[in-house]
This record gives structure tokens, C-alpha cells and sequence, in this order.
């Protein structure tokens, strides 16, 4: 692939993604030299049209326009990736899924509610196929640059999707939950952030979204029977990032 | 035994003594926890530690590692961390016959040059036990509480002063100037040892844990165990027997230059067992808790010359958030065990082979040829670059290279070519991956590398004077041609040849070109099938499996060899029939090919049961495999 044309597009979200993709821009120009950033709107004040090789999309879709947005991205874009929770599962707007009807949750934000169409929020795979995630809020650049890498090798990156345990014990931490008591999702969640919570001795709240083969369910119990988390802090944690998955969804309802 | 006395108040000078020389490596505190870490004075070691987070195999097998570096696929260079003269001080005596268990991993079978460096240059000071830890039942094992094999010297804690036993010259040697233990000393060590001996409740009582296991491959405890686990893998990740890995290319921004590293990986994760096109062979959570348990109760003496796989060190007890415990699961099992039957445990033979060079560096070869075979299939003629390397490698029919594209990876793949041509040999690959899809970009004089050849091929002499019956499935037949183009060559040596191939399609059947000469090979039928026809396709023969033939193949079970080879699912029917058919599992060979890092008996990818199938296959007798727990078909 010769320069590739990158594009980064935002919907719902805080923008922490774009921002932690900020962080490394001119490295990543710099070193690989090889990247046009062709549409990037928080970046740049020229933006150009597409079509791009590959279009990094932020944020959930939340609203009927953003949905037909996302397919036209869908068509623009060669390769296309789900950047941070938002995009790969729905992340902290998917919340509002799990308050009650749509209605009840607008309500609950807004005052004016003539002008609001909103849908629930869904990662963008629920409308689009997506070739590749990155995980986490917000995206680890490692794990940017290694996909941005693979993309021009034309390869598929390999990305660990298993526990963040496995990082944090090689990090050989203190566990968090075995040895304080405190509720770690680090076991169920997907790995690469180098186990960056627990190394900060702050439990991990499942932002990468589950693990290959997550049993939340069983880690449910343990919070719920050996912490003393009630039914409803359970239900909160496996809500919070990741509630649209199947797996996490296991976790809220095992109590 | 040769024995000294190191008084409590002397061991700051003695650690300072070693420290001149050595960089010294001990317990320390970590939080609430303990570490091995390093040493700057003797405060700093806490010899009142009971169990460390992650074992001292972290100092010999890496957790990350890198293998080689490379530059392009031209340059390759022997990397491995430069190692200096270590000391690891107060190691348990669980750690320290984990250490012994190890050996025969990373120094049996192609010896891991990294491994042994660090081995060879680390000097060992347990320190026995005269208070057991929370989880731990090394008297199961006779792992502890006291070492007898495996360190240079050994403490004792006898109050105010050490026993210190010499378990080397160079033990011997950093003893140098200890007063000698006197008969009182020998004594307390003795009932120090003793005391604590028998503090030690935690117990796996069983006879034969191997059979144990093995009666009770289906149990409900297992089901049970799916349900708590979480598959985080941390019990595998701090076990210090445990020595599976990935490898995997990390290139550098230029997209040329980058190394191999090697990194721990472990049987709990689901993708573990991921090969190419995403099947899986171990989803199921319950099988993969039972791959852990079996192998470290069972398989892993078996693989390795009777060294325990689990030391009783009790880290997968105190590190696991559900306290799954073996000592528990085993008691349950025993508690109600499954009506006892007959078990055969299979135990293949150790091989041990000595590289002049690293057996992790590929030789560069040299595409010679390429010739499609089907859409997404093609077979390569390759060369070593350098000639001596090229006219000194030998292989047998069936076995198989890793080939490497620098910056991508590895992967294995059978030679195709016959054994008896020596200036080049085949690879016939299908494109369904990162490696083989980098490959088919490739052009003809582009380099590679490869190594090898690894593993047991086809029974090429055990068929002689027998009728062969060759049954292959898809890209299945790559590893069979070198067996049709042996017996060619040696005709009268072995009696009638049948072939039966099927594929998909028959756009889909490799060496269409080679159909005709195979025909005429005096004594010899070719039965061809394909599973449908798609409109606008000639085709002559069967449509149908490859079991469909089995009505027009003359081949009777009487003093006849099978040998087989394609998809998994296409191998059960074909032995299910054959069988049928009053072949006994004594006839059949069956070529597997799970997933496979390293090739040379070190990563653990490979197992099913106790056995390797890179080096103790790929090519099996249906025999020695039919009874594995991890039922294969
Ligand atoms: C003994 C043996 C002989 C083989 N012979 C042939 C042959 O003659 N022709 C042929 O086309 N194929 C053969 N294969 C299969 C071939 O090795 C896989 O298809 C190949 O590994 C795919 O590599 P990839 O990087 O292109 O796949 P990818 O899908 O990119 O691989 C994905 C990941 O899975 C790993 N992976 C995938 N498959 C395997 C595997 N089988 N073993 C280890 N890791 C794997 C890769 O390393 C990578 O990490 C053989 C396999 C074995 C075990
Ligand atoms: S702190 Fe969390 S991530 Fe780390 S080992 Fe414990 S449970 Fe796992
Ligand atoms: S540590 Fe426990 S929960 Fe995690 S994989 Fe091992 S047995 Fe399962
Ligand atoms: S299986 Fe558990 S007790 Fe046995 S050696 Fe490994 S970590 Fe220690
Ligand atoms: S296969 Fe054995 S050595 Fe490998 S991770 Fe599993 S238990 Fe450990
Ligand atoms: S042990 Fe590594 S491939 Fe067999």
C-alpha cells in the first residue's frame, strides 16, 4: 500500500480517542512517513474528500443521522476501524440502553425534547462491518501504531484478546481482588492496555470489553458473594462499557 | 553431604562477598506480596517469604524474549539477552525442582540456547522450608520441603544460623571460609525439616494420577469447573512449570528491519489453539482446564523422562480469584470416581538433536519456481542459499519446514517434493493466512527462510513388501506425494498402490498435471472424487466423499498399509470405515496438523495429550493415538 489515505471521523463520544491519537501524530507522521492524514477535522483545518484506505471512526452511533453518516464512511473507506469503546461496543452511551425505554432516558437529559431523535447506542458494527478494533477508553497507541503497521504490510494484526490478568501478573502486581478485595474486571476484560488500571492500583472497569471466552457470570458471583457488591453495583460494572456484548450482558443478569 | 554454618548475623557480609562477583537476584517485598527481584544488601532479602507472584523461571525462560533480529530477509542475527553471572538466593525447594522440570523442556530436544546460557550461568541458594506456605502440598511431589538435587548450596534456618549444604563445586566454592556444621547443627536441620514436614496438610494422595485422570476424562467435576473458571489463565501464567509461548514478528517503522520475539502464552486462553481460517481445536472451557490439569499431572512426565509438571508450589491456588485447586479437583475426582477401566497411556520416544547453530535461526532459501496449483493453492521450488546447507539436507517423506517471511511470521508446512531429488525441494502451500498469503506475493528469486526438517513422516520402510492404501483429502495429498513418488522410485520394493483422492471441486485437485504418470506406475490405481461439480465443469469421475471410493478400491486389510491425510473430519471417516472395513488401528497412519509454533518441542502449541505432534508427529499410528483423552477421532 503506497501512502495510504487516512481518515478519522467522530460521533458520540468524548473525543478522548482522537486526543490520545493526537498525542503521537507528528511521531507517527514523522516515523512512518508514509500516512497521508487526508480527513481528520479535530487535526487539520484542510480536510479532503474520499475515498481513504483507512477511515478510524469514534464514538457510537446514537442518532439517525449519524447512521447514514456511517454508511457512507462504510462506502468511502477501504478498511475501517472501530476506534475506542464507543465505536467497538457502544461504550459509556450505551448506558443510556440499560435506563429504561429511550423516552425515559432523553427525559431524563434534556429538557426540550421536541427537537431529540436519538436511538439507542450501539458499536458500529451493529450497522456496518468493521474490519478491525481498537479497544479501550481511550485507544492504547500501541496497539494503533501496530494496526497502521499491519495495514501496510497487508496484514491482520494480531491483537491478545485474552484476560488483562494475564498483563497485570506479568507485571507481577499485587492482585487487586484476590489480595484487597476490590472488584477487578481485569479476568473477564480483553487485554493490551498492559493492564494500565491495576498497575495504578485502580481495579479495571472492563473498557476494553470482554475477553475470548469471558465468563462474566462466574466473576459476577464473586463480586456479588465474596465482596459484598450489591445486585446493582454488579449490574453497573458489566453495563458500563460493554453491555451490548453478550458477554458482559451474562455478567449483569447472572444476579 | 558436606555441610556449613552461616551464622544469621554474618549473611549481610556473605551477600555482600557475592555480590562482588555475581548479581544477586532474591525475595523481596512487594506490597503485601513478595517478588524475586534484585539484591543491593542482605536487608533487602526476605527469607521469611512464603511464595513469590511469578517464579524464578522468570530468569531463565523470559516471559518476553527475543529470538533473532532481522534485517530484511537478508540479515539475521542471534540475539538472545546478553547473560552475566547470576546468583538467585533463598530459592524454595518447589521453585528449584520446577527448575529441574524446565531443564527437560528448554535442554532436551534442540536445546535452547538462551534457556542454557542463563542456566549455566546462574548459581542457585535455596533455602529449604521450616514453615510451609498457605497452598502449598510439595510432599505430594517429594518437591519439599527440603531440596536434595538442584541447587549449588542449600540454607537451613536453625534459629540463629543457616545449615548450609554444598550441592557443587561452585557451591563448594562460595562456602570457602564457613566454619564446617557440627553433628547438633545436622541435627536441628533434620528436625526443623522434619516439623515442618509435617505441618504440611495439603496432599494429592493418588497411586497413579495418570490412570486416575485418564479414567476420569469425562466427570462432572470438570462441567463444574467450566462453570467457575474464567479462562484468565493467571494460574498457568505464575505456575513455574508452565513453559508454553507464542512467537510472533514485531517489524520496526522502517517495515524491514524488526526481531522474533517469543512471549508467554498459555493453554486457558481460548485462541491457543487457533489456526489459520479460525478454527479452534480446544473452545470448549472445560477441555482447556483439563489440557492444564492433565498436563501437569499427567502428560508432562510422560513428555518428559517422569519430571513432576506441578511442584506443589500452590501459586495457581493463592493467585486464582475462583481457588480452583488441584489438590481439591483431585480429591473430588477420587471421592467419586468413574467406574474403573482398562487405560493405555501412550508415551512417545524422547529425541534429543543437537544444532550446530541455533535451532531458532532459519536458513535463507531462495524461491527456484512457482507453479500454481489451484486458485488459492501453488507449489514452490526452493533452494538453500547456501549450497553446503542445501547439499547436506535430508529429510524423509511426510515431515515438514517452518518457513519464515521476515517482519510476518512463521509457519509450518509439509515438503511435497520427493526426498530423493537433492538440489531443491517443495512446498505446495494454500494462501489462508498472514504467512502464506505474504508468500503468494512473492517472486522467484525472492528469499525466505526456513528450518527444518522437523518431525516423523510416513512409514516408508515399515510399508515395504505390503500393499499401500493412500487416502488424501484436499491440500491433504502435499505431504502424500512425497510417499507416491518414493514408491515410484522403488517399485518392486512394495506391492499393489492404490490412491484415492478427493477434493471439493475438481478445481480444487492439486498435481492434476502428475495424474497420467502416476497411472502409469506399474500396479498403481488412481480413484479420483470431488465433492460436487459446479455447472460448466467436465468431470469424469466420482462425485461423492472420499469414503464413497471405498466400494471400488480393491485394497482388502490383509497385509495392507493405509496412510491418510486432509481435513480432521475427513481422517475420522476415513479410519471410521476403514475399521469397518476390518483394517485394525495397528494399519493406519494419520498425518495431524494442529497448530505449531516452534517445531522443536518447546511451545506447548502442539500437544494433544501428552504428545507433540511436531516431534512425535505429525504422522501417527491410529494406534498410539486412538485412546489420547483429547479425543481426536
Ligand atoms: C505439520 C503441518 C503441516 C502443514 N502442511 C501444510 C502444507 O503442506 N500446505 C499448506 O498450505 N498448509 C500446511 N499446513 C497448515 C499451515 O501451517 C497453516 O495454514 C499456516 O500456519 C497458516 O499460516 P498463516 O500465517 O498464513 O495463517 P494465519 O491465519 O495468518 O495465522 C493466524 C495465526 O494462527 C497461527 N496459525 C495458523 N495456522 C497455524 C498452524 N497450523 N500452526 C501454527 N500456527 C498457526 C499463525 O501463526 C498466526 O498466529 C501445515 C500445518 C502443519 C501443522
Ligand atoms: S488486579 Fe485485576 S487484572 Fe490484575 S490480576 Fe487481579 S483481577 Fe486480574
Ligand atoms: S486462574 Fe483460576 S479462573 Fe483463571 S484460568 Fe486459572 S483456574 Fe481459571
Ligand atoms: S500447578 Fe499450581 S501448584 Fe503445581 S507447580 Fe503449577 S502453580 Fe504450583
Ligand atoms: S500446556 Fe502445560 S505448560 Fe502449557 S500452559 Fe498449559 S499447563 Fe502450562
Ligand atoms: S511444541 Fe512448539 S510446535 Fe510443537
Amino acid at each position: 500500500m503506497a501512502k495510504p489515505r487516512i481518515a478519522v471521523f467522530k460521533f458520540s463520544s468524548c473525543a478522548g480517542c482522537q486526543l490520545e491519537l493526537l498525542n503521537i501524530e507528528d511521531h507517527l507522521l514523522d516515523v512512518l512517513g508514509a500516512v497521508d492524514i487526508a480527513y481528520f477535522v479535530m487535526a487539520k483545518r484542510e480536510n479532503h474528500e474520499g475515498p481513504y484506505d483507512i477511515g478510524f471512526v469514534e464514538g457510537a452511533v446514537t442518532s439517525p443521522k449519524e447512521l447514514l453518516e456511517l454508511k457512507k464512511i462504510r462506502e468511502e473507506c477501504k478498511v475501517l476501524v472501530a476506534m475506542g469503546a464507543c465505536a467497538c461496543t457502544g461504550g459509556l452511551p450505551s448506558i443510556k440502553n440499560f435506563a429504561g425505554t429511550q423516552r425515559q432516558a432523553e427525559e431524563r437529559v434534556y429538557t426540550e425534547l421536541w427537537d431529540i431523535k436519538s436511538i439507542p447506542a450501539y458499536g458500529i458494527d451493529y450497522y456496518v462491518k468493521v474490519d478491525a478494533y481498537l479497544r479501550g477508553c481511550p485507544i492504547d497507541i500501541g496497539e494503533m501504531v501496530e494496526l497502521i503497521k499491519s495495514a501496510l504490510l497487508g496484514v491482520n494484526p494480531h491483537f491478545r484478546p485474552h484476560s488483562v490478568c494475564n498483563e497485570c501478573k506479568l507485571k507481577e502486581n499485587v492482585c487487586l481482588l484476590v489480595n484487597k478485595g476490590k472488584p477487578c474486571m481485569g479476568s473477564v476484560t480483553a487485554a493490551g492496555c498492559g493492564a494500565l488500571c491495576p498497575s495504578l492500583n485502580r481495579p479495571c472497569e472492563g473498557c476494553r470489553g470482554p475477553a475470548n471466552d469471558a465468563n462474566a457470570a462466574s466473576l459476577a458471583q464473586t463480586f456479588l458473594t465474596e465482596l459484598g457488591l450489591t445486585r446493582d453495583d454488579v449490574r453497573r460494572k458489566f453495563l458500563k462499557y460493554a453491555g451490548n456484548t453478550p458477554e458482559f450482558r451474562k455478567g449483569a443478569e447472572a444476579v | 553431604m558436606e555441610a556449613f554454618v552461616l551464622p544469621k548475623a554474618e549473611l549481610g557480609g556473605f551477600v555482600a562477598k557475592l555480590k562482588a562477583d555475581y548479581e544477586v537476584f532474591g525475595p523481596v517485598a512487594k506490597d503485601t506480596e513478595f517478588v524475586f527481584g534484585p539484591i543491593a544488601a542482605a536487608e533487602d532479602l526476605r527469607l521469611d517469604y512464603d511464595t513469590t507472584i511469578l517464579p524464578p523461571k522468570k530468569y531463565f525462560h523470559r516471559p518476553v524474549e527475543t529470538l533473532f533480529k532481522f534485517d530484511g530477509a537478508v540479515e539475521i542475527a542471534g540475539e538472545g539477552e546478553k547473560v552475566g553471572k547470576q546468583v538467585l538466593f533463598g530459592v524454595h525447594p518447589c521453585d528449584v525442582n520446577a527448575l529441574l522440570s524446565l531443564d527437560k523442556v528448554f535442554l532436551g530436544t534442540y536445546p535452547d540456547p538462551y534457556y542454557k546460557a542463563r542456566r549455566e550461568n546462574t548459581v542457585i541458594i535455596g533455602l529449604n522450608c521450616v514453615a510451609p506456605c498457605e497452598n502449598g502440598f510439595c510432599s505430594s511431589f517429594n518437591t519439599g520441603p527440603a531440596m536434595d538435587a538442584g541447587f549449588d548450596l542449600a540454607l537451613t534456618d536453625i534459629g540463629d544460623r543457616y545449615v548450609v549444604e554444598v550441592g557443587s563445586a561452585a557451591g563448594k566454592e562460595l562456602a570457602a571460609g564457613l566454619a564446617a556444621a557440627s553433628a547438633d547443627d545436622l541435627i536441628a536441620r533434620n528436625k526443623a525439616l522434619r516439623a515442618c514436614q509435617q505441618k504440611i496438610t495439603r496432599r494429592i494422595d493418588a497411586e497413579n494420577l495418570g490412570e486416575l485422570l485418564h479414567q476420569n476424562v469425562e466427570h462432572p467435576k470438570w462441567e463444574e469447573l467450566k462453570e467457575e473458571c474464567l479462562a484468565c489463565g493467571t494460574c498457568t501464567t505464575v505456575c513455574p512449570t508452565c513453559f508454553c509461548f507464542g512467537v510472533k514478528d514485531y517489524v520496526d517503522l522502517t517495515l524491514k528491519s524488526g526481531e522474533r520475539p517469543r512471549t508467554w502464552d498459555s493453554c486457558m486462553f481460548y485462541e491457543f489453539s487457533r489456526v489459520a481460517l479460525d478454527h479452534i481445536f480446544r473452545p470448549d472451557r472445560a477441555a482447556r482446564i483439563k489440557q492444564r490439569i492433565f498436563h501437569k499431572l499427567a502428560y508432562f512426565s510422560q513428555q518428559f523422562e517422569g519430571s513432576p509438571g506441578c511442584v506443589g508450589c500452590g501459586r495457581c491456588v493463592s493467585t486464582c480469584i475462583k481457588s480452583i485447586d488441584p489438590v481439591e479437583i483431585v480429591a473430588a475426582i477420587q471421592a467419586n470416581p468413574n467406574p474403573p477401566k482398562e487405560v493405555k497411556l501412550f508415551t512417545p520416544v524422547i529425541k534429543k538433536i543437537t544444532p550446530e547453530k541455533s535451532p531458532w535461526e532459519p536458513q535463507k532459501a531462495v524461491i527456484k519456481a512457482i507453479k500454481p496449483q489451484t486458485k488459492d493453492t501453488t507449489t514452490y521450488t526452493f533452494a538453500f542459499v547456501d549450497a553446503k546447507v542445501q547439499e547436506a539436507y535430508t529429510y524423509d517423506p511426510g515431515v515438514f519446514n517452518m518457513i519464515s517471511i521476515f517482519g510476518i511470521g512463521e509457519a509450518p508446512i509439509s515438503i511435497s517434493s520427493c526426498a530423493d531429488v537433492k538440489d531443491s525441494f517443495d512446498h505446495t502451500i494454500r494462501a489462508v493466512g498472514n504467512v502464506t498469503n505474504a508468500l503468494a506475493k512473492l517472486q522467484v528469486g525472492d528469499i525466505v527462510g526456513i528450518r527444518g526438517p522437523y518431525g516423523v513422516g510416513w512409514p516408508v520402510e515399515e510399508m515395504k513388501g505390503k500393499n499401500v492404501l493412500l487416502v488424501a483429502g484436499g491440500i491433504g495429498l502435499a505431504p502424500l506425494r512425497p510417499v507416491i513418488k518414493y514408491i515410484q522410485a522403488r517399485r518392486d520394493q512394495y506391492g499393489d498402490f492404490e490412491i484415492l483422492y478427493g477434493a471439493r471441486t475438481p478445481n480444487d485437485m492439486l498435481f492434476t498435471d502428475e495424474f497420467e504418470e502416476w497411472r502409469k506406475i506399474p500396479n498403481t490405481r488412481l480413484y479420483l472424487t470431488v465433492d460436487y461439480v459446479p455447472p460448466g465443469v467436465e468431470w469424469g469421475h466420482n462425485i461423492g466423499v472420499v469414503t464413497t471410493l471405498f466400494d471400488k478400491m480393491a485394497s482388502r486389510p490383509e497385509n495392507t498399509i493405509m496412510i491418510t491425510c486432509g481435513p480432521e473430519i475427513m481422517m475420522k471417516f476415513v479410519v471410521r470405515g476403514l475399521l469397518a472395513r476390518g483394517f485394525s488401528p495397528e494399519q493406519i497412519y494419520v498425518s495431524l496438523e494442529r497448530r505449531m509454533s516452534c517445531g522443536i518441542k518447546k511451545c506447548g502449541n502442539c500437544q494433544i495429550g501428552p504428545v507433540f505432534v511436531c516431534q512425535d508427529g505429525p504422522v501417527f499410528k491410529y494406534a498410539d493415538i486412538k485412546d489420547l483423552p483429547e479425543e481426536i477421532f
